[in-house]
């Protein structure tokens, strides 16, 4: 169950629009390491991961990727507000403009459409979990890429808070891990799926 | 900035502490002081959200069922002053 917020979980006020910026952010929104796909991904992998707090942590990081994405479409509609002809040939933005004028549609900066190959949901936590970890430090890389051609202090700040969640983000999972690992059996992590062997922890090994 | 985003800003600033200090005690769910800490930030929290929803209407459908004209009005959270 999720109920809506009327707010952002982060401010976004920008002033000025910038056409070159919105269609390398918007990659965020329905890109290969975007908003869209993260909430997508730990949203659908908590059904079958083992232990409470891993299905809390993916529980509540999915539902903060959700109000992220929602960041991302705030930025791309203030960013794309009031655009005429001119500004938007002079961005190269005719190519989004035409199929979508400056509707928030999720698709990657080079226009690929947002597709679920993007993200793994593999039924084995270990598996999960190493994909989540790799997918932070992706979306860390693609914030850290926007930041080079950003210079808008209104969207450096939100694109900077965002960045930052996915240092975080990468923590709590790195956390999961370890959680994980530490009630498995140590002689071999990868000789069981802890999802679907569930004789591999610990404590059901010693009541055999 | 105006008013009602000094405001919210200093809502979400709560809304955000409280929100971090859940995702760490997912993983840390013994944590006492932690677990002080966000009851106490909580309160601040209910606090300005009670005061910010007299102001500027309710921030959830359900939060003022007898004028739902202020929960459809702008702005919207994406909206700023010139929409």
């Amino acid at each position: 169950m999720f109920v809506y917020e009327k707010k952002l979980q982060y401010p976004v006020n920008i002033k000025t629009p910038n056409l070159k910026l919105a269609k390398i952010i918007a990659s965020q929104y329905g890109g290969p390491d975007g908003e869209l796909g993260a909430s997508l991904r730990y949203l659908s992998q908590r059904f079958t991961m083992p232990l409470p707090e891993l299905k809390a942590t993916l529980t509540d990081i999915g539902t903060e990727e959700l109000g992220h994405l929602e960041m991302i479409g705030a930025i791309l509609y203030q960013l794309t507000k009031g655009v005429d002809r001119k500004e938007i040939e002079a961005a190269g933005f005719e190519s989004y403009f035409v199929d979508h004028t400056t509707g928030v549609y999720p698709a990657s900066a080079a226009g690929v459409p947002f597709t679920a190959a993007y993200i793994q949901s593999k039924g084995d936590p270990i598996t999960d979990l190493h994909e989540n970890l790799a997918a932070e430090q992706k979306a860390r890389t693609t914030y850290d890429n926007i930041l080079r051609f950003a210079d808008d202090p209104d969207v450096k700040d939100a694109i900077r808070f965002l960045r930052q969640r996915e240092v975080v983000h990468y923590q709590r999972f790195g956390e999961n891990l370890r959680i994980l690992t530490d009630k498995l059996d140590e002689k071999n992590f990868y000789a069981f799926n802890p999802s679907f062997d569930k004789k591999c922890f610990k404590n059901q090994m010693k009541k055999k | 900035m105006t008013e009602r985003e000094i405001m919210c800003k200093k809502l979400s600033s709560y809304q955000f502490a409280v929100d971090d200090m859940q995702l760490y005690l997912d993983t840390h769910p013994y944590d006492a002081d932690t677990v002080d800490k966000m009851n106490d930030l909580k309160a601040k929290l209910e606090s300005v959200r009670v005061e910010f929803e007299k102001k500027y209407g309710p921030l959830t459908a359900d939060a003022n069922s007898k004028n739902r004209w202020s929960w459809v009005k702008a702005p919207w959270p994406w909206e700023t002053e010139d929409d």
